[in-house]
């Protein structure tokens, strides 16, 4: 029982969400985050924590018969900015290392195309 | 397939003496590259690519190379542990010519002073080049990075910066690797 899924992971500076569901999207199969992993607030979104996140959200997966992913990477986005965080990259890695096959890797952080103003007011944050 | 854009001038760079360096990333990373040197325009085929990851990063490099790299420090990327970032000037102080050329000055220091110590603070790479700041940073110390040319660019005074990396850098390396 071969099945393709998509993992959609996000990635911020201070945690790591991984959510592996079916090729459309709206069936979830297996969830894993930073708080399910690890006990302390501030390592959540640690590559290591980002490690053991995913190598538990792909067994999980694995079990329920899902082999091959097409990943889906997401920073915090929109007038926050950032790119995926560091999370991401080392995730990827231990979702191969699980034994999962992987299809194709994009990047869907939500850009704005000129958005809201971003909060600090006119002259900045002042401390 | 994945579409970039550099600029005209590091076209070039990208491409080496007879194309010794997209030949370099081609075969590293098992994508195809297909560049237009008329438009500046690159586009990455990335169907027969072994590891994701990989073809992934494929695109930061030529990035990296677009904002000023040299392709040496450029390929750096392709490392498990290294990353790059791009720091945008105008998000700082918008479009004023006045301002950029002085955030940029403050960055690069007199002789290029600045830079050269938090080159070696950091042990990073930091290119500066038109409106744009890059760096190319090991993973254990890029949130340290990423923080200090932060402050550089929203006015902290130069010491302040350096007494911040060297009190973060010593922390991270009492505390063990990853901050474990």
């Amino acid at each position: 029982m071969a099945r393709k899924g998509i993992a959609h992971i996000f990635s911020s500076f201070n945690n790591i969400v991984i959510s592996i569901t079916d090729l459309t999207g709206a069936e979830t199969i297996a969830r894993c985050s930073g708080g399910m992993v690890t006990k302390s607030a501030k390592d959540e979104g640690s590559p290591y924590v980002a490690m053991k996140v995913a190598q538990v959200a792909a067994e999980a997966a694995m079990e329920k018969g899902i082999d091959s992913l097409n990943v889906r990477v997401r920073g915090k986005g929109g007038r926050k900015g950032g790119s995926p965080g560091r999370g991401a990259q080392t995730a990827i890695r231990a979702l191969v290392r699980a034994g999962m096959k992987i299809g194709t890797i994009e990047d869907v952080t939500p850009h704005p195309h000129d958005g809201t103003k971003p909060k600090g007011g006119k002259r900045g944050r002042r401390v | 397939m994945r579409y970039l854009r550099i600029p005209k001038e590091r076209i070039g760079v990208l491409i080496g003496t007879n194309g010794e360096t997209k030949q370099k990333i081609e075969q590293i990373s098992s994508v195809k590259l297909e560049i237009d040197s008329e438009e500046g325009e690159i586009s990455l085929d990335d169907r027969e690519v072994t590891d994701p990851v990989l073809g992934l990063k494929a695109e930061d490099v030529i990035r990296a190379i677009g904002r000023g790299f040299s392709p040496e420090h450029a390929l750096k990327i392709f490392d498990e542990e290294i990353e790059f970032f791009l720091f945008d000037i105008y998000d700082y102080v918008g479009k004023k010519e006045n301002h950029v050329s002085r955030l940029k000055s403050r960055i690069i220091g007199r002789d290029g002073k600045t830079k050269q110590v938090m080159e070696r603070l950091t042990g990073a790479h930091i290119s500066i080049y038109g409106h744009t700041v890059g760096i190319i940073s090991d993973l254990e110390f890029m949130d340290v990075t990423k923080k200090a040319i932060d402050m550089m660019l929203s006015g902290s005074k130069h010491f302040k910066v350096y007494r911040y990396i060297e009190r973060e850098i010593k922390k991270i390396k009492t505390s063990g690797s990853m901050g474990f």
